[in-house]
Protein backbone atom coordinates (compact mmCIF):
# COMPACT_ATOMS: atom_id res chain seq x y z
CA UNK A 1 0.00 0.00 0.00
CA UNK A 2 2.75 2.43 1.01
CA UNK A 3 4.44 1.62 -2.26
CA UNK A 4 1.57 2.91 -4.42
CA UNK A 5 1.08 5.90 -2.13
CA UNK A 6 4.72 6.83 -2.53
CA UNK A 7 4.41 6.38 -6.30
CA UNK A 8 1.45 8.79 -6.34
CA UNK A 9 3.25 11.26 -4.15
CA UNK A 10 6.49 11.29 -6.23
CA UNK A 11 5.51 10.44 -9.83
CA UNK A 12 8.70 11.76 -11.44
CA UNK A 13 11.00 9.86 -9.09
CA UNK A 14 8.94 6.77 -9.77
CA UNK A 15 9.16 7.26 -13.54
CA UNK A 16 12.92 7.68 -13.33
CA UNK A 17 13.31 4.56 -11.19
CA UNK A 18 11.15 2.63 -13.66
CA UNK A 19 13.37 3.73 -16.52
CA UNK A 20 16.57 2.67 -14.71
CA UNK A 21 14.89 -0.62 -13.86
CA UNK A 22 13.90 -1.19 -17.51
CA UNK A 23 17.42 -0.36 -18.78
CA UNK A 24 18.95 -2.70 -16.21
CA UNK A 25 16.57 -5.49 -17.19
CA UNK A 26 17.20 -4.98 -20.90
CA UNK A 27 20.88 -5.83 -20.34
CA UNK A 28 19.81 -9.14 -18.86
CA UNK A 29 17.35 -9.79 -21.67
CA UNK A 30 20.03 -9.07 -24.28
CA UNK A 31 22.54 -11.36 -22.57
CA UNK A 32 19.95 -14.10 -22.44
CA UNK A 33 19.20 -13.65 -26.15
CA UNK A 34 22.89 -13.74 -27.08
CA UNK A 35 23.54 -16.85 -24.99
CA UNK A 36 20.52 -18.56 -26.53
CA UNK A 37 21.54 -17.57 -30.07
CA UNK A 38 25.11 -18.84 -29.63
CA UNK A 39 23.97 -21.99 -27.84
CA UNK A 40 21.53 -22.84 -30.63
CA UNK A 41 24.11 -22.65 -33.43
CA UNK A 42 24.56 -26.43 -33.30
CA UNK A 43 20.79 -26.88 -33.47
CA UNK A 44 20.58 -24.49 -36.43
CA UNK A 45 23.39 -26.26 -38.28
CA UNK A 46 21.75 -29.69 -37.93
CA UNK A 47 18.03 -28.92 -38.18
CA UNK A 48 17.82 -25.76 -40.30
CA UNK A 49 20.63 -26.47 -42.75
CA UNK A 50 18.75 -25.35 -45.90
CA UNK A 51 17.96 -21.99 -44.28
CA UNK A 52 21.62 -21.63 -43.30
CA UNK A 53 22.81 -22.28 -46.86
CA UNK A 54 20.20 -19.92 -48.30
CA UNK A 55 21.36 -17.18 -45.91
CA UNK A 56 25.02 -17.67 -46.86
CA UNK A 57 24.08 -17.21 -50.51
CA UNK A 58 21.96 -14.08 -49.93
CA UNK A 59 24.51 -12.50 -47.56
CA UNK A 60 27.33 -12.87 -50.05
CA UNK A 61 25.32 -11.41 -52.90
CA UNK A 62 23.01 -8.99 -51.12
CA UNK A 63 19.36 -8.36 -51.95
CA UNK A 64 17.45 -5.75 -53.96
CA UNK A 65 19.39 -2.66 -54.95
CA UNK A 66 22.49 -3.88 -53.11
CA UNK A 67 22.74 -6.89 -55.43
CA UNK A 68 22.69 -4.52 -58.43
CA UNK A 69 25.88 -2.74 -57.30
CA UNK A 70 27.63 -6.10 -56.91
CA UNK A 71 26.60 -7.39 -53.48
CA UNK A 72 28.40 -7.43 -50.16
CA UNK A 73 31.68 -8.60 -51.71
CA UNK A 74 31.85 -5.58 -54.04
CA UNK A 75 30.92 -3.15 -51.23
CA UNK A 76 33.54 -4.51 -48.83
CA UNK A 77 36.11 -4.53 -51.63
CA UNK A 78 35.27 -0.95 -52.53
CA UNK A 79 35.50 0.30 -48.92
CA UNK A 80 38.88 -1.33 -48.25
CA UNK A 81 40.13 -0.14 -51.63
CA UNK A 82 39.45 3.46 -50.59
CA UNK A 83 41.04 3.00 -47.15
CA UNK A 84 44.06 1.36 -48.76
CA UNK A 85 44.35 4.33 -51.10
CA UNK A 86 44.22 6.50 -47.99
CA UNK A 87 47.41 4.82 -46.72
CA UNK A 88 49.07 5.78 -49.99
CA UNK A 89 47.81 9.39 -49.94
CA UNK A 90 48.27 10.17 -46.26
CA UNK A 91 51.22 7.85 -45.57
CA UNK A 92 53.29 8.82 -48.61
CA UNK A 93 52.84 12.55 -48.09
CA UNK A 94 53.39 12.53 -44.33
CA UNK A 95 56.47 10.35 -44.69
CA UNK A 96 57.70 12.58 -47.52
CA UNK A 97 57.37 15.63 -45.27
CA UNK A 98 59.99 14.08 -42.94
CA UNK A 99 61.99 12.64 -45.85
CA UNK A 100 61.35 8.90 -45.44
CA UNK A 101 58.71 8.24 -48.14
CA UNK A 102 60.49 4.93 -48.89
CA UNK A 103 58.71 3.56 -45.80
CA UNK A 104 55.21 3.76 -47.37
CA UNK A 105 55.42 0.03 -48.17
CA UNK A 106 56.08 -0.60 -44.51
CA UNK A 107 53.07 1.54 -43.55
CA UNK A 108 50.88 -0.56 -45.85
CA UNK A 109 52.10 -3.84 -44.33
CA UNK A 110 51.80 -2.56 -40.75
CA UNK A 111 48.71 -0.30 -40.59
CA UNK A 112 46.59 -2.11 -43.19
CA UNK A 113 46.90 -5.40 -41.35
CA UNK A 114 46.67 -4.20 -37.76
CA UNK A 115 44.22 -1.30 -37.96
CA UNK A 116 42.56 -0.67 -41.26
CA UNK A 117 41.48 -4.09 -42.53
CA UNK A 118 39.70 -5.21 -39.32
CA UNK A 119 38.25 -1.72 -38.73
CA UNK A 120 36.92 -1.29 -42.24
CA UNK A 121 35.61 -4.84 -42.35
CA UNK A 122 33.69 -4.15 -39.15
CA UNK A 123 32.11 -0.98 -40.59
CA UNK A 124 31.28 -2.68 -43.88
CA UNK A 125 29.76 -5.77 -42.27
CA UNK A 126 27.65 -3.72 -39.90
CA UNK A 127 26.34 -1.64 -42.80
CA UNK A 128 25.66 -4.48 -45.24
CA UNK A 129 24.78 -7.88 -43.79
CA UNK A 130 24.18 -6.57 -40.26
CA UNK A 131 21.73 -3.80 -41.18
CA UNK A 132 20.17 -6.14 -43.74
CA UNK A 133 19.50 -8.74 -41.04
CA UNK A 134 17.92 -6.12 -38.75
CA UNK A 135 15.69 -4.88 -41.58
CA UNK A 136 14.55 -8.39 -42.50
CA UNK A 137 13.90 -9.55 -38.93
CA UNK A 138 12.26 -6.24 -38.01
CA UNK A 139 9.84 -6.49 -40.94
CA UNK A 140 9.06 -10.09 -39.96
CA UNK A 141 8.39 -9.01 -36.37
CA UNK A 142 6.10 -6.15 -37.46
CA UNK A 143 4.15 -8.48 -39.77
CA UNK A 144 3.87 -11.00 -36.89
CA UNK A 145 5.70 -13.60 -38.94
CA UNK A 146 7.96 -14.47 -35.99
CA UNK A 147 4.94 -15.28 -33.82
CA UNK A 148 3.62 -17.41 -36.69
CA UNK A 149 6.91 -19.34 -36.77
CA UNK A 150 6.61 -20.08 -33.05
CA UNK A 151 3.01 -21.23 -33.53
CA UNK A 152 3.95 -23.77 -36.19
CA UNK A 153 6.62 -25.18 -33.90
CA UNK A 154 9.82 -23.67 -35.30
CA UNK A 155 12.31 -22.41 -32.70
CA UNK A 156 12.51 -18.82 -33.90
CA UNK A 157 15.79 -17.85 -32.19
CA UNK A 158 17.75 -20.70 -33.71
CA UNK A 159 15.91 -20.49 -37.07
CA UNK A 160 16.36 -16.71 -37.46
CA UNK A 161 19.23 -15.55 -35.21
CA UNK A 162 21.62 -18.50 -34.87
CA UNK A 163 21.54 -19.23 -38.60
CA UNK A 164 22.43 -15.59 -39.32
CA UNK A 165 25.33 -15.57 -36.86
CA UNK A 166 26.71 -18.81 -38.34
CA UNK A 167 26.21 -17.59 -41.91
CA UNK A 168 27.95 -14.29 -41.05
CA UNK A 169 31.02 -16.13 -39.73
CA UNK A 170 31.19 -18.27 -42.88
CA UNK A 171 30.70 -15.30 -45.22
CA UNK A 172 33.36 -13.18 -43.48
CA UNK A 173 36.16 -15.61 -44.42
CA UNK A 174 36.17 -14.79 -48.16
CA UNK A 175 35.15 -11.20 -47.41
CA UNK A 176 38.19 -10.67 -45.19
CA UNK A 177 40.48 -12.05 -47.89
CA UNK A 178 38.96 -9.68 -50.45
CA UNK A 179 39.31 -6.79 -47.98
CA UNK A 180 43.00 -7.38 -47.24
CA UNK A 181 43.95 -7.99 -50.87
CA UNK A 182 42.11 -4.87 -52.05
CA UNK A 183 43.78 -2.71 -49.40
CA UNK A 184 47.25 -4.02 -50.34
CA UNK A 185 46.65 -3.56 -54.08
CA UNK A 186 45.29 -0.04 -53.77
CA UNK A 187 48.08 1.07 -51.41
CA UNK A 188 50.66 -0.28 -53.85
CA UNK A 189 49.02 1.23 -56.94
CA UNK A 190 48.50 4.57 -55.23
CA UNK A 191 52.12 4.78 -54.11
CA UNK A 192 53.86 3.41 -57.20
CA UNK A 193 51.61 4.55 -60.05
CA UNK A 194 50.13 7.83 -58.80
CA UNK A 195 52.94 9.15 -56.60
CA UNK A 196 55.64 7.54 -58.74
CA UNK A 197 57.69 5.66 -56.15
CA UNK A 198 59.86 2.84 -57.53
CA UNK A 199 57.96 -0.44 -57.17
CA UNK A 200 61.15 -2.23 -56.04
CA UNK A 201 61.52 0.12 -53.06
CA UNK A 202 57.85 -0.32 -52.14
CA UNK A 203 57.93 -4.12 -52.46
CA UNK A 204 61.15 -4.41 -50.45
CA UNK A 205 59.78 -2.63 -47.39
CA UNK A 206 56.36 -4.21 -47.80
CA UNK A 207 57.71 -7.77 -47.90
CA UNK A 208 60.22 -7.16 -45.12
CA UNK A 209 57.57 -6.00 -42.67
CA UNK A 210 54.60 -8.16 -43.66
CA UNK A 211 54.20 -10.51 -40.70
CA UNK A 212 52.24 -13.76 -41.19
CA UNK A 213 51.28 -13.93 -37.51
CA UNK A 214 49.83 -10.42 -37.66
CA UNK A 215 47.73 -11.41 -40.66
CA UNK A 216 46.32 -14.47 -38.88
CA UNK A 217 45.55 -12.47 -35.74
CA UNK A 218 43.89 -9.78 -37.81
CA UNK A 219 41.75 -12.47 -39.44
CA UNK A 220 40.80 -13.80 -36.01
CA UNK A 221 39.83 -10.27 -34.93
CA UNK A 222 37.54 -9.95 -37.94
CA UNK A 223 35.78 -13.24 -37.15
CA UNK A 224 35.26 -12.21 -33.50
CA UNK A 225 33.89 -8.82 -34.58
CA UNK A 226 31.51 -10.52 -37.01
CA UNK A 227 30.01 -12.67 -34.26
CA UNK A 228 29.43 -9.60 -32.08
CA UNK A 229 27.97 -7.54 -34.93
CA UNK A 230 25.57 -10.26 -36.06
CA UNK A 231 24.39 -10.86 -32.47
CA UNK A 232 23.65 -7.16 -31.90
CA UNK A 233 21.89 -6.75 -35.25
CA UNK A 234 19.73 -9.86 -34.91
CA UNK A 235 18.71 -8.79 -31.39
CA UNK A 236 17.54 -5.34 -32.51
CA UNK A 237 15.68 -6.83 -35.49
CA UNK A 238 14.11 -9.59 -33.39
CA UNK A 239 12.76 -7.09 -30.84
CA UNK A 240 11.70 -4.31 -33.26
CA UNK A 241 8.36 -2.60 -32.59
CA UNK A 242 6.36 0.41 -33.72
CA UNK A 243 5.33 -0.03 -37.35
CA UNK A 244 7.34 0.83 -40.49
CA UNK A 245 9.22 3.69 -38.79
CA UNK A 246 10.06 1.33 -35.92
CA UNK A 247 11.90 -1.00 -38.30
CA UNK A 248 13.98 1.90 -39.61
CA UNK A 249 14.77 3.12 -36.10
CA UNK A 250 15.78 -0.38 -35.05
CA UNK A 251 18.22 -0.48 -37.97
CA UNK A 252 19.74 2.84 -36.91
CA UNK A 253 20.03 1.83 -33.27
CA UNK A 254 21.57 -1.52 -34.24
CA UNK A 255 24.16 0.14 -36.53
CA UNK A 256 25.33 2.56 -33.90
CA UNK A 257 25.42 -0.01 -31.09
CA UNK A 258 27.31 -2.54 -33.18
CA UNK A 259 29.85 0.05 -34.38
CA UNK A 260 30.66 0.96 -30.77
CA UNK A 261 30.78 -2.62 -29.55
CA UNK A 262 32.94 -3.65 -32.51
CA UNK A 263 35.39 -0.81 -31.83
CA UNK A 264 35.69 -1.80 -28.16
CA UNK A 265 36.18 -5.47 -29.07
CA UNK A 266 38.83 -4.46 -31.61
CA UNK A 267 40.79 -2.46 -29.02
CA UNK A 268 40.53 -5.15 -26.38
CA UNK A 269 41.77 -7.88 -28.72
CA UNK A 270 44.59 -5.66 -30.03
CA UNK A 271 45.77 -4.84 -26.51
CA UNK A 272 45.59 -8.51 -25.53
CA UNK A 273 47.47 -9.66 -28.64
CA UNK A 274 50.18 -7.10 -29.05
CA UNK A 275 50.53 -6.22 -25.36
CA UNK A 276 53.28 -4.00 -24.06
CA UNK A 277 56.14 -5.13 -26.31
CA UNK A 278 54.03 -4.91 -29.46
CA UNK A 279 55.32 -8.08 -31.14
CA UNK A 280 57.20 -5.93 -33.62
CA UNK A 281 60.92 -6.07 -34.33
CA UNK A 282 62.42 -3.49 -36.61
CA UNK A 283 65.88 -5.02 -36.55
CA UNK A 284 64.61 -8.52 -37.42
CA UNK B 1 7.03 3.29 -72.28
CA UNK B 2 9.92 0.99 -73.09
CA UNK B 3 10.93 -1.45 -70.37
CA UNK B 4 14.70 -1.32 -70.11
CA UNK B 5 14.91 -4.04 -67.49
CA UNK B 6 16.85 -4.05 -64.23
CA UNK B 7 19.93 -2.44 -65.80
CA UNK B 8 18.18 0.93 -66.10
CA UNK B 9 17.08 1.02 -62.45
CA UNK B 10 20.31 2.19 -60.79
CA UNK B 11 20.79 4.78 -63.53
CA UNK B 12 17.29 6.09 -62.87
CA UNK B 13 17.95 6.16 -59.12
CA UNK B 14 21.19 8.09 -59.66
CA UNK B 15 19.39 10.57 -61.89
CA UNK B 16 16.61 10.94 -59.33
CA UNK B 17 19.18 11.58 -56.62
CA UNK B 18 20.89 14.36 -58.56
CA UNK B 19 17.53 15.88 -59.51
CA UNK B 20 16.53 16.01 -55.84
CA UNK B 21 19.94 17.46 -54.90
CA UNK B 22 19.44 20.24 -57.41
CA UNK B 23 15.92 20.89 -56.07
CA UNK B 24 17.35 21.06 -52.54
CA UNK B 25 20.05 23.58 -53.48
CA UNK B 26 17.49 25.78 -55.22
CA UNK B 27 15.06 25.51 -52.29
CA UNK B 28 17.78 26.48 -49.78
CA UNK B 29 18.10 29.88 -51.42
CA UNK B 30 14.37 30.43 -51.78
CA UNK B 31 12.34 31.76 -48.80
CA UNK B 32 10.52 30.82 -46.61
CA UNK B 33 13.08 28.79 -44.68
CA UNK B 34 11.62 26.20 -42.26
CA UNK B 35 13.44 27.42 -39.14
CA UNK B 36 11.43 25.46 -36.62
CA UNK B 37 11.92 22.16 -38.44
CA UNK B 38 15.64 22.93 -38.89
CA UNK B 39 16.17 23.57 -35.17
CA UNK B 40 14.13 20.50 -34.21
CA UNK B 41 16.10 18.27 -36.57
CA UNK B 42 19.46 19.70 -35.51
CA UNK B 43 18.63 19.08 -31.88
CA UNK B 44 17.39 15.58 -32.70
CA UNK B 45 20.48 14.57 -34.72
CA UNK B 46 22.81 16.06 -32.11
CA UNK B 47 20.98 14.25 -29.32
CA UNK B 48 21.18 10.80 -30.94
CA UNK B 49 24.76 11.27 -32.21
CA UNK B 50 26.71 12.80 -29.33
CA UNK B 51 27.14 9.85 -26.97
CA UNK B 52 27.79 7.23 -29.72
CA UNK B 53 30.32 9.56 -31.38
CA UNK B 54 32.30 9.99 -28.18
CA UNK B 55 32.11 6.28 -27.38
CA UNK B 56 33.35 5.42 -30.88
CA UNK B 57 36.18 7.93 -31.05
CA UNK B 58 37.92 6.87 -27.84
CA UNK B 59 38.52 3.20 -28.82
CA UNK B 60 39.68 4.14 -32.32
CA UNK B 61 42.11 6.79 -31.07
CA UNK B 62 43.43 4.49 -28.39
CA UNK B 63 43.98 1.82 -31.02
CA UNK B 64 45.79 4.28 -33.29
CA UNK B 65 48.01 5.65 -30.50
CA UNK B 66 48.76 2.13 -29.30
CA UNK B 67 49.75 0.85 -32.76
CA UNK B 68 51.74 3.97 -33.60
CA UNK B 69 53.59 3.91 -30.28
CA UNK B 70 54.69 0.31 -30.80
CA UNK B 71 56.48 1.63 -33.86
CA UNK B 72 57.87 4.75 -32.23
CA UNK B 73 59.13 2.94 -29.13
CA UNK B 74 60.96 0.53 -31.45
CA UNK B 75 62.59 3.51 -33.18
CA UNK B 76 63.32 5.08 -29.81
CA UNK B 77 61.19 8.10 -30.74
CA UNK B 78 58.29 7.78 -28.31
CA UNK B 79 58.50 11.55 -27.74
CA UNK B 80 56.78 12.02 -31.09
CA UNK B 81 53.74 9.99 -30.02
CA UNK B 82 51.64 13.15 -30.05
CA UNK B 83 52.51 13.80 -33.70
CA UNK B 84 51.04 10.49 -34.83
CA UNK B 85 47.96 10.96 -32.65
CA UNK B 86 47.39 14.44 -34.10
CA UNK B 87 47.77 13.36 -37.75
CA UNK B 88 45.48 10.36 -37.32
CA UNK B 89 42.84 12.03 -35.18
CA UNK B 90 42.55 15.38 -36.91
CA UNK B 91 42.76 14.28 -40.52
CA UNK B 92 41.12 10.85 -40.47
CA UNK B 93 39.48 9.55 -37.29
CA UNK B 94 37.72 12.84 -36.42
CA UNK B 95 35.83 13.35 -39.68
CA UNK B 96 35.25 9.62 -40.32
CA UNK B 97 33.91 8.80 -36.85
CA UNK B 98 31.67 11.86 -36.94
CA UNK B 99 30.18 10.81 -40.16
CA UNK B 100 29.85 7.13 -39.34
CA UNK B 101 27.74 8.22 -36.40
CA UNK B 102 25.78 10.94 -38.21
CA UNK B 103 25.08 8.40 -40.97
CA UNK B 104 24.44 5.48 -38.64
CA UNK B 105 22.36 7.30 -36.04
CA UNK B 106 20.99 10.49 -37.61
CA UNK B 107 20.40 9.71 -41.26
CA UNK B 108 18.93 6.26 -40.60
CA UNK B 109 16.33 7.85 -38.32
CA UNK B 110 15.66 10.57 -40.94
CA UNK B 111 15.22 7.97 -43.66
CA UNK B 112 12.91 5.88 -41.45
CA UNK B 113 10.81 8.93 -40.57
CA UNK B 114 10.52 10.20 -44.16
CA UNK B 115 9.96 6.66 -45.45
CA UNK B 116 7.08 6.08 -43.05
CA UNK B 117 5.53 9.41 -44.15
CA UNK B 118 5.94 8.47 -47.82
CA UNK B 119 4.22 5.12 -47.27
CA UNK B 120 1.32 6.80 -45.48
CA UNK B 121 1.12 9.21 -48.47
CA UNK B 122 1.67 12.23 -46.24
CA UNK B 123 4.07 13.73 -48.78
CA UNK B 124 1.41 13.55 -51.52
CA UNK B 125 -1.06 15.18 -49.12
CA UNK B 126 1.41 18.03 -48.55
CA UNK B 127 1.79 18.55 -52.29
CA UNK B 128 -2.00 18.68 -52.65
CA UNK B 129 -2.11 21.41 -50.01
CA UNK B 130 0.49 23.38 -51.97
CA UNK B 131 3.38 22.76 -49.57
CA UNK B 132 6.62 21.70 -51.21
CA UNK B 133 7.94 18.70 -49.21
CA UNK B 134 11.49 19.46 -50.39
CA UNK B 135 11.30 22.91 -48.86
CA UNK B 136 9.38 21.93 -45.73
CA UNK B 137 11.04 18.61 -44.87
CA UNK B 138 14.16 17.85 -46.92
CA UNK B 139 16.04 21.18 -46.77
CA UNK B 140 15.94 21.46 -42.94
CA UNK B 141 17.07 17.84 -42.57
CA UNK B 142 19.98 18.14 -45.00
CA UNK B 143 21.16 21.37 -43.34
CA UNK B 144 20.72 19.84 -39.88
CA UNK B 145 22.95 16.89 -40.80
CA UNK B 146 25.58 19.30 -42.16
CA UNK B 147 25.49 21.53 -39.07
CA UNK B 148 25.72 18.65 -36.63
CA UNK B 149 28.56 16.95 -38.55
CA UNK B 150 30.53 20.20 -38.47
CA UNK B 151 29.92 20.82 -34.77
CA UNK B 152 30.41 17.21 -33.77
CA UNK B 153 33.71 16.74 -35.60
CA UNK B 154 35.37 19.42 -33.46
CA UNK B 155 34.12 17.71 -30.30
CA UNK B 156 35.23 14.33 -31.56
CA UNK B 157 38.74 15.59 -32.35
CA UNK B 158 39.13 17.13 -28.87
CA UNK B 159 37.85 14.04 -27.09
CA UNK B 160 39.93 11.75 -29.30
CA UNK B 161 43.11 13.67 -28.55
CA UNK B 162 42.28 13.66 -24.84
CA UNK B 163 41.75 9.87 -24.96
CA UNK B 164 45.03 9.43 -26.82
CA UNK B 165 46.80 11.63 -24.25
CA UNK B 166 45.49 9.62 -21.29
CA UNK B 167 46.40 6.33 -22.94
CA UNK B 168 49.88 7.41 -24.08
CA UNK B 169 50.83 9.14 -20.83
CA UNK B 170 49.36 6.88 -18.18
CA UNK B 171 49.62 3.47 -19.86
CA UNK B 172 52.52 3.74 -22.29
CA UNK B 173 54.53 6.21 -20.16
CA UNK B 174 55.16 8.87 -22.78
CA UNK B 175 56.16 12.18 -21.10
CA UNK B 176 53.08 14.45 -21.11
CA UNK B 177 55.04 17.53 -22.16
CA UNK B 178 56.52 15.92 -25.25
CA UNK B 179 53.14 14.44 -26.23
CA UNK B 180 51.59 17.91 -26.22
CA UNK B 181 54.61 19.47 -27.92
CA UNK B 182 54.46 16.77 -30.62
CA UNK B 183 50.83 17.53 -31.50
CA UNK B 184 51.64 20.52 -33.67
CA UNK B 185 54.79 19.22 -35.39
CA UNK B 186 53.03 18.11 -38.58
CA UNK B 187 49.44 19.21 -37.91
CA UNK B 188 48.69 22.90 -38.33
CA UNK B 189 45.66 25.16 -38.50
CA UNK B 190 45.15 24.40 -42.18
CA UNK B 191 44.80 20.67 -41.42
CA UNK B 192 42.11 21.42 -38.85
CA UNK B 193 40.28 23.61 -41.37
CA UNK B 194 40.45 20.85 -44.00
CA UNK B 195 39.12 18.34 -41.44
CA UNK B 196 36.15 20.58 -40.60
CA UNK B 197 35.35 21.17 -44.27
CA UNK B 198 35.55 17.43 -44.85
CA UNK B 199 33.13 16.75 -41.99
CA UNK B 200 30.66 19.33 -43.33
CA UNK B 201 30.75 17.81 -46.84
CA UNK B 202 30.24 14.34 -45.35
CA UNK B 203 27.25 15.56 -43.36
CA UNK B 204 25.73 17.13 -46.47
CA UNK B 205 26.17 13.91 -48.46
CA UNK B 206 24.72 11.79 -45.64
CA UNK B 207 21.67 14.06 -45.32
CA UNK B 208 21.02 14.10 -49.08
CA UNK B 209 21.28 10.32 -49.45
CA UNK B 210 19.05 9.69 -46.41
CA UNK B 211 16.36 12.09 -47.66
CA UNK B 212 16.45 10.69 -51.20
CA UNK B 213 16.08 7.09 -49.99
CA UNK B 214 13.35 8.25 -47.60
CA UNK B 215 11.16 10.03 -50.15
CA UNK B 216 11.59 7.33 -52.83
CA UNK B 217 10.62 4.40 -50.61
CA UNK B 218 8.00 1.80 -51.58
CA UNK B 219 6.54 -1.49 -50.37
CA UNK B 220 5.40 -1.42 -46.74
CA UNK B 221 7.45 -1.97 -43.55
CA UNK B 222 9.95 -4.24 -45.35
CA UNK B 223 10.47 -1.43 -47.89
CA UNK B 224 11.32 1.07 -45.15
CA UNK B 225 13.74 -1.41 -43.56
CA UNK B 226 15.45 -1.99 -46.91
CA UNK B 227 15.59 1.74 -47.64
CA UNK B 228 17.34 2.35 -44.31
CA UNK B 229 19.75 -0.49 -45.00
CA UNK B 230 20.55 0.96 -48.43
CA UNK B 231 20.96 4.42 -46.86
CA UNK B 232 23.64 3.08 -44.52
CA UNK B 233 25.47 1.24 -47.31
CA UNK B 234 25.35 4.07 -49.87
CA UNK B 235 26.31 6.74 -47.31
CA UNK B 236 29.31 4.75 -46.12
CA UNK B 237 30.42 4.11 -49.71
CA UNK B 238 29.99 7.77 -50.67
CA UNK B 239 31.85 8.90 -47.57
CA UNK B 240 34.83 6.65 -48.05
CA UNK B 241 35.07 7.69 -51.71
CA UNK B 242 34.78 11.40 -50.83
CA UNK B 243 37.34 10.90 -48.06
CA UNK B 244 40.10 9.68 -50.41
CA UNK B 245 39.56 12.59 -52.80
CA UNK B 246 39.25 15.15 -49.99
CA UNK B 247 42.39 13.80 -48.31
CA UNK B 248 44.37 13.99 -51.56
CA UNK B 249 43.22 17.59 -52.10
CA UNK B 250 43.80 18.48 -48.43
CA UNK B 251 47.32 17.05 -48.49
CA UNK B 252 48.10 19.16 -51.56
CA UNK B 253 46.98 22.25 -49.66
CA UNK B 254 48.60 21.57 -46.30
CA UNK B 255 51.79 19.56 -46.91
CA UNK B 256 54.29 21.78 -48.65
Amino acid sequence: MTNSLLAQRFPRVRARLDRIHAAWNSIGVQTQFYAQAIGSIGDAATNYRTELIRLIATMGLGTGALAVVGGTVAIVGFLTMTTGALVAVQGYNQFASVGVEALTGFASAFFNVRLIAPGTTAVALSATIGAGATAQLGAMRINEEIDALEVIGIRSVSYLASTRVAAGVIVVIPLYCVAVIMSFISSRLGTTVIYGQGSGVYDHYFNTFLNTNDLLWSFGQSVAITVVIMLVHTYYGYTASGGPAGVGEAVGRAVRTSLIVAAIVLVMISLALYGQDGNFHLAG
Amino acid sequence: MIALGPAAKPVGALGGFFAMTLDVFIAIARPPFAWREYLNQTWFVARVSLVPALMLTVPYTVLLVFTFNILLIEFGAADFSGTGAAIGTVSQIGPIVTVLVVAGAGSTAMCADLGARTIREELDAMRVMGIDPIQALVVPRVLAATTVALALSATVIIVGLAGGFVFAVFIQHVPPGSFVAGLTVLTHGADVAVALVKAAVFGLAAGLIACYKGISVGGGPAGVGNAVNETVVFTFMALFAINVIATAVGVKITVV
